[in-house]
């Protein structure tokens, strides 16, 4: 009787356990077939985008280095590498933080597209970083219109001369 | 007659160009997972277009991350000289680090 009482609940266990078992790997297998896919795809395009990133990061730092360089060449200092590649990888995490508020900006004023004002505000906690750039923005606002007005006289003479030329013919 | 060296706005240009995408891609898929009863239309695919930017726009971001380096360079030094060495060392840097941190 007893052996009986036992081998019962036993024999359910096992086969419960058993059940559970399949079910576990039935439920398990399609999922982790997926997730392996998933995370297969999303890892390639991970690994893709991170060595843009690097790409991006060093010439990131190209341009850093021979900006520090120049810098430290007024101030009549010398500068250790691994100081400037410090300084490109602050920039450059700058540059990313920058784009997201650029982006929110242009967001917040209802365009598409980033414009001068996004980036002069992005700089509005320094009184003096944002006088720096309005007058930076103001020099290449002064640069366009002017370079409109001489292509624009340049046509208007060209005109004249064609004109003329056209005219000389005839007298 | 400028010749101050800068950073490439077109290079400028790709890293905001892909910060972009990602956050792009990210709202995509954010809008997807909750969109998926509701209205799936145009609203999304408008709203997940990544953002333009301006030519003087990155010129001026350029100009801006340039006086983030000149800026760190320029305070690094004034420490590095008042210890008296010429050699801008990390030390330096680490003393300038937080208020320059807090200044862009």
């Amino acid at each position: 009787m007893t052996q009986r009482r036992f081998d019962r609940p036993l024999s359910r266990a096992s086969f419960a356990i058993g059940t559970e078992l399949a079910n576990a790997t039935m439920l398990n297998n399609s999922p982790t077939m997926e997730d392996l896919d998933g995370g297969m795809a999303s890892e390639v395009e991970r690994e893709e985008e991170e060595s843009v990133t690097h790409l991006l990061r060093d010439r990131f730092r190209l341009c850093t280095i021979s900006i520090a360089e120049a810098e430290a060449k007024q101030c009549g200092m010398e500068v250790s590498q691994p100081i400037i590649t410090c300084i490109s990888d602050l920039a450059f995490k700058f540059a990313e933080q920058l784009s997201k508020d650029l982006e929110l900006f242009a967001q917040h004023a209802g365009r598409k597209s980033v414009n001068m004002e996004d980036v002069i505000l992005s700089a509005h906690r320094n009184d003096h970083l944002t006088t720096l750039l309005r007058s930076f923005c103001n020099d290449l606002k002064a640069r366009e219109p002017n370079l409109e007005r001489k292509r624009k006289k340049n046509s208007r003479k060209e005109g004249r001369v064609a004109q003329g030329l056209l005219r000389t013919p005839d007298t | 007659m400028e010749k101050e060296i800068t950073f490439d706005p077109d290079l400028i240009h790709e890293i905001f160009k892909l910060a972009w995408k990602r956050k792009a891609a990210e709202r995509g898929k954010n809008e997807l997972s909750e969109n998926m009863e509701s209205e799936v239309g145009a609203s999304s695919s408008k709203r997940s277009r990544p953002t333009f930017a301006n030519a003087n726009a990155l010129k001026l971001s350029a100009e801006l991350l340039r006086s983030f380096v000149a800026e760190a360079i320029q305070r690094a030094a004034t420490i590095a000289e008042a210890e008296g060495s010429t050699k801008i060392e990390a030390t330096h840097l680490e003393r300038i680090l937080p208020q320059l941190l807090l200044d862009f």
